[in-house]
């Protein structure tokens, strides 16, 4: 039992983290390698929001805001200029993760630093003992992949964002300024990020290189899965187990591996990875 | 040969001085700066291979640190384990050689295959060093695990010594590098990373060449890291990881990616103020770095070294000849002559795009000398037939046999050996190279090119000739691509596919976009290249004049079925046509 | 090459195109251009394939960048406009390829079409008279519409926003005769409802005399023909200029 709990919130925690990088990707076609540092960022928010005394909800947000703001001024800065030039987005993105990742050594050191958890001890369910924080965060992450594909079948941005998605050259000459939706996408994936970033601190600790493994995961899972949402959740739910699986009896080492061979080999057999089409 | 001399003085001018400069260095540097540019040395051989591979084949690659790591510890666990003495180095290289050779092998396999794209090439270069690191990392005391390998037997030589031998063979390999790119083989790395479909259009296989290319330079970056263990006494997974692979394509990006000098001096350069300010402030000059990496990247593309340096350009290896092309007639390939088959056939070919049928059932045939026209509305399925007639893997049913072979499954490079020339809408052509090397690599099935030289003469067939006379190109020989009229590079595409000594050539739309005089011009060409040639044409054509005035057989093509054929006057002046084009299907 | 002036029937021109050179890249498509649509006129933009008819529809929008000359509309110019901000001037641009989101519901495709969503169910009754078929398919993925049926669901969308200039290109292709006289009545219902000026791109000469006051013939990029659709001479002389 405690192993189907294992699998379970490993996938939402991969979830919550690569759902951001999923939405930037399909709406701007690049991979930003720089989602690993606002994850980052997240984690340094909630830290401050911590040991400003703040209540650990106060603290999500405070990341999520802080997040979307980073959003803003890097898409507008950093990624405009690169459009046509994807590859040159992933170096810029890495580039720009470096330097965050040394601001937030210059201002918080580089010493490893805890956030406690809001949900402390175990909870009993189903007959096992388990970690309640992460139980928690299955449910944080259905609420978001909840949310998200609501706000983009329910609602007219999200419909305009789904246009920008499927054409965008359509969605401009009907009058969608796809300019700024790309913008608000940005933000909104950056958001994300910073929010996971949070999320996932009282998990294990806050450094400035956290980020780095999540994004190697979340990147190859965002690659396996296209553009949608759904397809990302079976992605996740796939290969989270796989790392589960493989972590628990063969070796953690080739558990830590295993998403990102696991995905580059399916993206060989099957290019389009788990995208319906 | 009078090009050989230019590049010898070329070399001589600038790298003997650099080799006394290697020489002499150690008597003016102290020790610690001496051991750290040796370190720097090896690192800018590292940075060499990742500039062959991203500067100029245009694949992104952030695991060439992997072959690094590999090549070093293949040192450290020979000398670790096994003992140190001329033997074993030279177990240890071989070993790493053959490392080397196998993951290259794998890597290229699974990144570069027939659809593969550039972004899948580099996600699986960021998985090779992951999967490394993790490797060492599980190799208990064998690997040294986390902490790495230290201790072992290493030679005894003094720093000074190293920094002459390393500084030497560094030069070497700039210089062979630097002939390769600059040899007419090295255009094809080019070739590919502009237009990599034109490449195969030609009969180069992409993959192969890809994958001989990163295992070539895999051995490379694994035998600088052979050095490197044997030098600095240490090695740790970091040396495999991800994070060091990055650091190389950080000072290609910097250095000026596709340049040779520039990655060198870029990684000694910031290899060596790393070391030195990383001491008294770690972090800004890390953040200084990374700053200007995505500067150089958003503002400066190219990089800072041919920015800056643009005033010395004479110094620096030119990467034009100064010589003029000439150009000579050679014979066509006598053709192997089998007066039954037919130049190409099709039998009951399909397409569907989903549940839409693009092409229904389309029996045709050409044989040599004849001049098709394959002519019909937007969405009739003309081009779509010739992707089926050039690509194995396009048709979802059906024969289509090219002089007599069926080509089955076979990828477009493949075709163009059957005898197959494809010539596109768009001029697809090597933008960033002159009108003769484009011309040289479309010879690349006939004549291959050499490696390391770059030759002063071209030899076409008289039909190839005679276009680059009409068009006069034959005056523009060094001029780039991409500043030619369009109507100059479709000239410049026609060469290129005919230089392939073609029987059938494949013609999308060649009047597109062309005035009067050009089409005339052109037209001419083509019943020149079926009646005296023998080759067979295929055009897909709207212009109906044109189409009048040359063919010798017409092909109507509606809704994706072949709906009329016939010689000229049969089929332009019929009904069927009329009702076609003017789109009335009635009177309203 | 034949350029007679267009006298200006209704009043100010709802477009003008004066002198405009552009193209792809280095290739310059169409020279010279000199056009105007008159407000609450139809023009047709007649020519062979491979002619610049599309690119002159893309050029007025903005999608492509012109190399010279001048577009205006309302007598505003918008020669640099990027496309998104000349399609909220009221332009609507119905494209001969790729013009349905095939994923989406024949009801977000409508939607897309308005800027807002609170005016869809009062234009909807409208656009339910001239495609009654639509009112029952709204959940329907327009990607499982047949050939004729997302033309009209193109031609819907394009009325929906009650434009004041219509750019439509070549939408009778592939199309049979009945569903094409259901679109030519809806174009020329919608004029004499809301007089809508429009700017048609087409290759079948009847349709096009039909729906327009106005024709062009395009050939290489330049006009080579004008005239009136009214005129008895005007077929025999278009056909006669696009055999040639």
């Amino acid at each position: 039992m405690n192993l189907i709990f294992d699998i379970l919130t490993t996938t939402a925690i991969l979830y919550i983290v690569a759902a951001g990088l999923l939405l930037v990707f399909g709406v701007m076609k690049i991979i930003n390698f720089a989602h690993g540092a606002f994850l980052t960022i997240g984690a340094y928010a909630s830290l401050i929001a911590s040991q400003l005394g703040l209540t650990p909800v106060a603290g999500f947000l405070f990341a999520l805001l802080v997040g979307g703001l980073f959003g803003l001024m890097v898409e507008r800065l950093v990624l405009r200029p690169l459009y046509e030039r994807p590859l040159d987005a992933i170096l810029a993105t890495w580039g720009l993760a470096i330097v965050i990742g040394q601001v937030i050594t210059l201002l918080f050191g580089r010493e490893v630093q805890f956030v406690p958890s809001p949900i402390r001890g175990t909870i009993v369910l189903l007959g096992a003992e388990y970690s309640g924080y992460r139980l928690l965060l299955t449910l944080v992450a259905l609420g978001l992949g909840l949310t998200l594909a609501l706000l983009l079948t329910r609602t007219r941005i999200g419909l305009v964002t789904r246009a920008v998605i499927l054409n965008e050259q359509l969605a401009q000459g009907l009058g969608i300024h796809s300019q700024l939706v790309r913008f608000f996408t940005f933000a909104l994936g950056a958001a994300i990020a910073s929010l996971a970033g949070a999320l996932i601190t009282p998990l294990s600790s806050v450094d400035p290189n956290m980020g780095v493994p999540w994004l190697i995961n979340a990147f190859m899972l965002v690659m396996v899965s296209g553009v949608s949402m759904l397809s990302l959740l079976f992605a996740t739910l796939i290969f989270g187990a796989a790392q589960v699986l493989i972590s628990s009896y063969v070796s953690p080492i080739l558990g830590g591996m295993a998403i990102a061979v696991l995905a580059a080999i399916t993206l060989r057999i099957r290019p389009k990875g788990f995208s319906r089409d | 040969m009078i090009d050989g001399d230019l590049i010898r003085k070329q070399l001589l001018r600038s790298a003997l001085p650099v080799l006394l400069l290697v020489l002499c260095a150690p008597w003016f540097l102290d020790t610690y700066t001496t051991n750290i540019l040796v370190r720097a040395l090896f690192f800018a051989m590292l940075a060499l291979t990742v500039d062959v591979l991203w500067g100029y084949t245009g694949y992104l690659t952030f695991g060439q640190s992997a072959f690094f790591g590999v090549g070093a510890y293949a040192a450290a666990l020979v000398f670790t384990h096994l003992g140190f003495g001329p033997g074993y180095v030279i177990l240890g290289v071989l070993l790493a050689m053959l490392a080397a050779l196998l993951i290259g092998a794998v890597t290229g396999w699974l990144s570069f295959y027939h659809g593969s794209t550039p972004l899948y090439a580099s996600v699986v270069s960021l998985v090779l060093p992951i999967v490394l690191t993790q490797v060492l990392f599980s190799g208990g005391t064998f690997t040294g695990s986390s902490s790495g390998l230290t201790g072992y037997g290493m030679p005894d030589l003094s720093v000074e010594d190293w920094f002459r031998l390393v500084g030497c063979l560094l030069v070497v390999l700039t210089t062979v590098v630097w002939l390769f790119v600059r040899s007419d083989g090295g255009r094809i790395l080019f070739a590919i990373r502009d237009n990599e479909m034109r490449c195969s259009y030609l009969g180069i296989n992409i993959s192969v060449y890809k994958i001989a290319l990163l295992i070539v330079t895999g051995i490379v970056a694994a035998l600088a890291g052979f050095g490197y263990a044997s030098f600095s006494g240490v090695v740790a997974p970091e040396l495999a990881g991800f994070v060091f692979g990055t650091e190389v394509i950080i000072w290609v990006a910097l250095g000026g990616r596709g340049t040779v000098i520039g990655p060198v001096l870029g990684a000694i350069v910031i290899d060596w103020s790393s070391a030195y300010l990383s001491g008294n402030l770690p972090y800004i000059w890390k953040l200084f770095l990374g700053i200007a990496f995505v500067l150089v990247i958003v503002l400066l593309p190219q990089g800072l070294l041919p920015a800056v340096f643009k005033g010395f350009r004479r110094f620096l290896p030119a990467n034009t000849s100064s010589r003029a092309l000439q150009l000579i007639q050679a014979e066509p390939k006598p053709v192997e002559l089998e007066p039954q088959s037919l130049a190409v056939e099709l039998k009951n070919v399909s397409k569907n795009f989903g549940s839409l049928k693009v092409l229904s059932d389309i029996n045709f045939s050409a044989s040599a000398g004849e001049l098709v026209s394959l002519i019909g509305p937007n969405g009739a399925g003309k081009t779509t037939l010739m992707r089926c007639m050039s690509d194995g893997e396009e048709r979802a049913s059906g024969l289509v046999c090219i002089q007599g072979h069926e080509i089955k499954r076979i990828a477009p490079h493949q075709c163009v050996q059957l005898g197959l020339g494809r010539k596109f809408q768009t001029a697809t052509v090597f933008d960033s190279l002159t009108v003769g090397e484009c011309l040289r690599i479309a010879r690349t099935r006939i004549d291959p090119p050499s490696f390391w030289r770059r030759s002063a003469q071209l030899s076409l067939p008289p039909y190839v000739l005679e276009v680059l006379t009409a068009t006069e190109l034959d005056q523009k020989l060094d001029v780039v691509t991409s500043s030619l009229s369009h109507g100059e590079k479709q000239a410049l595409e026609l060469a290129m596919v005919l230089a392939l000594e073609p029987r059938v050539v494949l013609l999308d739309e060649p009047t597109a976009g062309l005035s009067m005089p050009e089409r005339s011009l052109i037209g001419k060409i083509f019943i020149d290249l079926t009646s005296r040639f023998g080759l067979c044409l295929l055009l897909v054509e709207h212009d109906l004049d044109f189409v009048r005035e040359i063919s010798t057989r017409i092909v109507v093509l509606h809704q994706g079925r072949l709906v009329l054929e016939g010689t000229v006057a049969e089929v332009v002046d019929s009904e069927l046509i009329k009702t076609i084009y003017s789109g009335s299907v009635g009177h309203a | 090459m034949h350029k007679q002036s267009m006298p200006a029937l209704y009043g100010a021109d709802a477009l003008q195109v004066k002198a405009m050179t552009s193209g792809y890249g280095a290739l310059m498509v169409l020279r010279n251009i000199h056009l105007s649509v008159a407000s609450g006129s139809a023009v047709a933009i007649l020519g062979k394939n491979g002619m610049g008819k599309t690119t002159l529809l893309k050029s007025i929008l903005g999608f492509l960048p012109k190399q010279s000359g001048q577009v205006l509309l309302n007598d505003e110019d918008i020669t640099t406009m990027p496309a998104y901000r000349v399609a909220r001037q009221s332009v609507s641009y119905t494209p001969q390829e790729q013009a349905l989101f095939a994923d989406l519901s024949i009801k977000d495709n409508l939607r897309l079409g308005l800027p807002r969503d609170s005016l869809l169910a009062e234009r909807l009754t409208a656009i339910y008279e001239i495609f009654p078929f639509l009112q029952d398919r709204m959940q329907q993925l327009a990607g499982t519409l047949s050939g004729g049926e997302q033309k009209m669901l193109l031609i819907a969308r394009a009325l929906l926003s009650r434009p004041k200039l219509m750019l439509i290109d070549e939408i009778t292709e592939g199309l049979q005769p009945s569903v094409i006289q259901r679109v030519a009545n809806a174009l020329s219902t919608e004029r004499q409802r809301h007089g809508t000026s429009m700017l048609i791109v087409e290759q079948n000469v009847e349709f096009a005399l039909q729906v327009a006051d106005h024709y062009i013939v395009l050939k290489r990029g330049e006009v080579v023909l004008t005239g009136l659709t009214r005129e008895p001479s005007a077929l025999s002389a278009i056909e006669a200029e696009l055999a040639m």
